[in-house]
């Protein structure tokens, strides 16, 4: 079983173990920064406010969907039998990636709730490539998204383009992704986080009953998670409180450019899959192709999940999901304005 | 019953037939995070101050979250004693530390919003989408979020042309630029879909405006008649007054 691994041998030096002179240090740090901040007023600086509200409303906004996310892995970790996983292991191959796809229909869920999920499907003995898959479509196919992106282009021509097109090209860009993933190991793909090793300071124990078990790693996914949302709030409040919009508009008449750059504008922002396509929407000076883009791409890379990936994933994959994303992202889009214009 | 251990002559106490269980670092220290969150939605709830991060389409997350977050504080909280007690790495210790920022961040420092900073560098808004307020512009009250959907469109365009010289009441903050004359100012209100994040602008340019009398963030209410020029709408202001900031600074399409 993958939980019993023994782990490798290490020759580094142990590591260091808290002691309550360590949480005392922190909470005196905690109390100073919150006097300073009281004492001092950096509000009263134009581009410190514009980075604390922006940086306060992605946290706010997103932290609750990583939560729900991370109750989504936990339900999945301690209720669902591995036999129900087995299943989708047990189709033919060419059918396992789509239907990993498929399955993010049943759980809505947004792209920082998906890590988690994944990471426990390939613990639970899913293929990683459809883990992937999985981790990728789900964002894109679930109901909530799918009604957010139909309300936010309901008065437009471009409508059923948009949402089937959404739907249809988020799942081949997830499929194609899981291809290009192939045959890796659960060992080649997952880092081991923190919680999860066999020294772990927090791994539940043999006689502990399920419902103390659920809670352990709903809240081990949350503050796992957590801390990359932290910090890919940070990186997309910063750049948001410097870009200047004008910068892109004057891109958007540019075919292959205008998708890049919707594309990379997506990377930077870091929405939530669940709202982003009203932000899509209030770029009118782009083509529905150029939009299209942007919520296919975001919701498979962006700051946040840059680091989500970087956290979870061992070097390499998100290099390959940046690039395999990317591609397939820039011709499907590409065949779409060929086709709708 | 047969499979029963022997009986042994000493009685056992309750006490030694229950496992001891003592307090794990590594938990509690999950589970004042988790709480410390839940605090902050509680904080934002009970303030009021959730119109300061998000739109009123979305502010359903605090109260979720906050009930979320406590659930999960709670059955953190229950999980804290335990047979063999678990160390707690200190590199560990400290990213939970630092997970506590955020909250510390929003709870201590004053209420604060997008000011005219980001005027400048956030897109305009964009009515495409919103067709419905088209209608609005041609028979119902005028607001900023009907004004600035009809400077993207032709068919808003023409709606709100017929409606010049039509007396409006709005309410938004002063924005100047490098180039805005010191008898004129932009009034400027965000209009937020989602999460500030997602904030575009939408503005009017108020003119007739006494020189000096209102500062740059200075929250106003401007009466007057409404001019539409092409993608640009001039209010020329009849009458201007200092207000208090709204309770929801921010407008929901």
């Amino acid at each position: 079983m993958a939980d019993v691994l023994a782990p490798e041998t290490d020759l580094r030096e142990p590591p260091r173990i808290a002691t309550l002179r360590t949480a005392l240090a922190i909470v005196l740090l905690l109390v100073l920064a919150a006097a300073g901040l009281r004492l001092s007023s950096p509000q009263r600086v134009a581009w410190i406010q514009t980075f604390f509200v922006i940086f306060g409303s992605l946290v706010i906004q997103a932290l609750p969907f990583v939560l729900v996310g991370a109750f989504a892995a936990a339900v999945i970790e301690v209720f669902i039998p591995v036999g129900m996983l087995e299943r989708l292991a047990e189709l033919p191959r060419p059918l396992q990636l789509p239907a990993a796809g498929l399955a993010g229909i049943a759980l809505p869920i947004c792209e920082c709730g998906s890590v988690p999920v994944a990471r426990r499907l390939i613990r639970k003995g899913l293929m990683p490539s459809a883990a992937v898959t999985f981790m990728l479509a789900a964002p894109i196919v679930n109901p909530v998204v799918v009604a957010s992106t139909f309300v936010a282009y309901r008065s437009r021509t471009s409508l059923w383009t948009m949402v089937a097109g959404r739907f249809t090209l988020g799942l081949l860009v997830a499929i194609a992704v899981g291809w290009v993933v192939g045959h890796i190991s659960q060992e080649d793909l997952l880092k081991p986080d923190p919680s999860e090793e066999p020294t772990a300071a927090v791994e539940p124990e043999r006689r502990e009953p399920r419902w103390r078990h659920f809670f352990l790693r709903m809240g081990n996914d949350f503050l796992f998670m957590g801390r990359f949302l932290v910090l890919g709030a940070t990186l997309a409040a910063v750049v948001q409180t410097f870009l200047p919009s004008t910068i892109t508009a004057k891109v958007a008449g540019l075919p292959i450019l205008s998708i890049l750059v919707m594309m990379a504008l997506a990377f930077v922002l870091s929405l939530c899959s669940e709202s982003d396509a009203f932000i899509a929407a209030s770029f009118v000076q782009f083509a529905p192709s150029a939009q299209l883009a942007f919520l296919v791409f975001g919701p498979m890379v962006d700051f946040k999940l840059g680091a989500l990936y970087a956290g979870t994933f061992r070097r390499g994959f998100l290099r390959t999901v940046v690039v395999a994303a990317a591609a397939c992202t820039l011709v499907g889009t590409l065949w779409i304005q060929v086709i709708w214009g | 019953m047969s499979g029963s251990p022997p009986v042994r002559n000493a009685r056992p106490t309750g006490r030694s037939r229950r496992p001891h269980r003592r307090w794990s670092p590594g938990r509690i220290a999950g589970a004042s995070v988790l709480g410390s969150w839940a605090a902050l939605f509680w904080f934002l709830l009970l303030s009021g101050r959730e119109n300061l991060y998000l739109s009123a389409r979305t502010s359903w997350v605090v109260p979720v979250g906050a009930v979320l977050l406590t659930a999960a504080a709670l059955g953190r909280i229950a999980t804290v004693r335990v047979e063999s007690p678990e160390p707690l790495r200190t590199r560990e210790a400290w990213v939970m530390g630092l997970m506590v920022v955020p909250v510390v961040l929003i709870m201590v420092l004053p209420p604060v919003t997008l000011g005219s900073f980001s005027a400048g560098k956030r897109t305009a808004y964009s009515g495409a989408g919103f067709a419905t307020s088209v209608g609005n512009i041609v028979t119902g009250e005028l607001t900023l979020v009907d004004v600035a959907a009809a400077q993207t469109s032709k068919e808003g365009e023409q709606a709100l042309a017929k409606r010049a010289a039509e007396e409006v009441d709005f309410v938004g903050f002063v924005t100047r630029y490098a180039d805005t004359p010191a008898y004129e100012f932009m009034l400027t209100r965000y209009v937020v879909t989602c999460c500030v994040a997602d904030a575009s602008v939408a503005q009017v340019r108020v003119v007739n405006v006494p020189p000096g009398k209102f500062d740059v963030n200075q929250w106003v209410e401007v009466k007057g008649q409404i001019y539409p020029l092409g993608r640009e709408v001039i209010v020329n202001a009849s009458d201007i007054t200092n207000v208090a900031q709204p309770e929801r600074p921010y407008l929901t399409p």
